[in-house]
């Protein structure tokens, strides 16, 4: 039987796969923040005194001051659009992208068309 | 971050020789040496695997083994250097690095992924590790034609991004389209290919009125070809016929990614 940790760390998985970002909601982000996702994009995570040393490494217009990150950072975690484990320093942050949905066809339709697919010897 | 280079190769419309161009210019870039890696990302319809002599009964695990967890990156890359022979243009890729990571084509895997949709966090951990795990120079990702959000999610994550075009009104709107969402994503590198060019018409002028048109580098011009229609996607063509005109064309589109930062 499934224990509540279970169930909460379900209903996160959930959430994070409903709330995720799409690359859409990337253009939207301001310049820094959304180079900064880039970069996470091909990291795949990111610690947080590397999120500095990247925000540091921009263009002065660009910037944002510490606290503006830290600011950034929680907004984006709220919103499932970035998930992390740790807290402060220590934390390691990671982009959560939204998954496609799948087809809203009606079921029979792809019961059927498996069932068919099913009894072809070879494709 | 590994340094290898995500090259992404767009097309807003269908049959605009996507797929062809990507496999020829990955093929180029790995004859230069390099360490290339070809994804096909368009796992509703895909199809690159022909030119590089794959077929069902050689493929092995597919992209969508790995995104539905039954595989890893390293077992699904499919070393084209080791399996080529034979007189074929592609048997000049012997003992080149070059994998090609497939889709797969049974109907049944892809109607699962129609109807079950797919996981992008996945999908991406997927494109990152080609390259580390396959210590890649450049990885090409071949997209389904048109914005969806498989094609966003691989512009948004490459360095270079090549859109091919016809030179016909409705390729040219669309390409507007994709510029526009391409630079907002702030790509490093954007260029444009036009393909299927009537011979009869002047490519300098082609080449400027559409560099003028979207402000991007247009790395070339191809012909349309009866002997590339006449391959039908059995060979690599510009491998077999290196002296045609489209070849020609298209091995100088290799400078520009090779020298793109």
């Amino acid at each position: 039987m499934p224990g509540v940790f279970d169930r909460l760390e379900k209903e996160i998985k959930v959430r994070q796969q409903q709330d995720g970002i799409t690359a859409l909601d990337l253009v939207d982000l301001p310049p820094a923040l959304r180079k900064i996702m880039r970069l996470m994009l091909r990291e795949l995570q990111m610690s947080y005194p590397r999120l500095r040393e990247a925000m540091e490494s921009m263009p002065e217009t660009d910037r944002l001051t510490p606290d503006q990150l830290d600011a950034a950072l929680s907004n984006l975690t709220q919103q499932f659009w970035l998930t992390h484990i740790g807290e402060g320093e220590k934390a390691i942050y990671k982009v959560n992208l939204r998954k496609k949905t799948g087809s809203t066809l009606a079921a029979g339709i792809w019961s059927s068309l498996d069932t068919k697919l099913k009894g072809k010897p070879k494709e | 971050m590994s340094n290898g280079k995500i090259v992404s190769i767009h097309s807003f419309r269908g049959g605009t020789g996507k797929s062809n161009t990507t496999a020829n210019l990955a093929a180029q870039i790995a004859l230069t040496g390099k360490r290339v890696g070809v994804v096909d990302t368009d796992i509703q319809s895909p199809g690159i695997h022909v030119l590089f002599g794959l077929d069902e009964d050689k493929m092995g695990k597919t992209m969508n083994d790995f995104l539905h967890g039954k595989a890893t990156i390293k077992e699904i890359g499919f070393n084209i250097g080791e399996n080529t022979g034979g007189d074929e243009g592609r048997a000049k890729l012997k003992g080149k690095n070059l994998w090609l990571f497939p889709a797969s084509i049974r109907g049944r895997e892809i109607s699962q992924i129609l109807r079950e949709g797919i996981d992008f966090n996945k999908l991406n951990e997927g494109l990152q590790s080609t390259i580390s795990e396959f210590n890649l120079d450049y990885l090409f990702i071949d997209t389904h034609p048109g914005l969806n959000e498989e094609t966003l999610l691989s512009i948004a994550t490459s360095d270079i991004l090549i859109i091919i075009l016809r030179p016909d009104n409705q390729d040219l709107q669309g390409t507007s389209v994709t510029v526009d969402i391409a630079r907002s994503l702030d790509v490093p590198n954007l260029f444009l290919l036009v393909n299927k060019a009537l011979p009869k018409y002047d490519f300098a002028k082609i080449r400027d009125d559409i560099q003028n048109q979207f402000n991007a580098q247009v790395t070339g011009v191809l012909p349309l070809s009866f002997d590339m229609a006449e391959n039908a996607s059995k060979d690599l063509f510009s491998l077999r016929y290196p002296d045609h005109e489209w070849s020609k064309s298209l091995v100088g589109v290799v400078d520009f990614v090779l020298a793109a930062k």
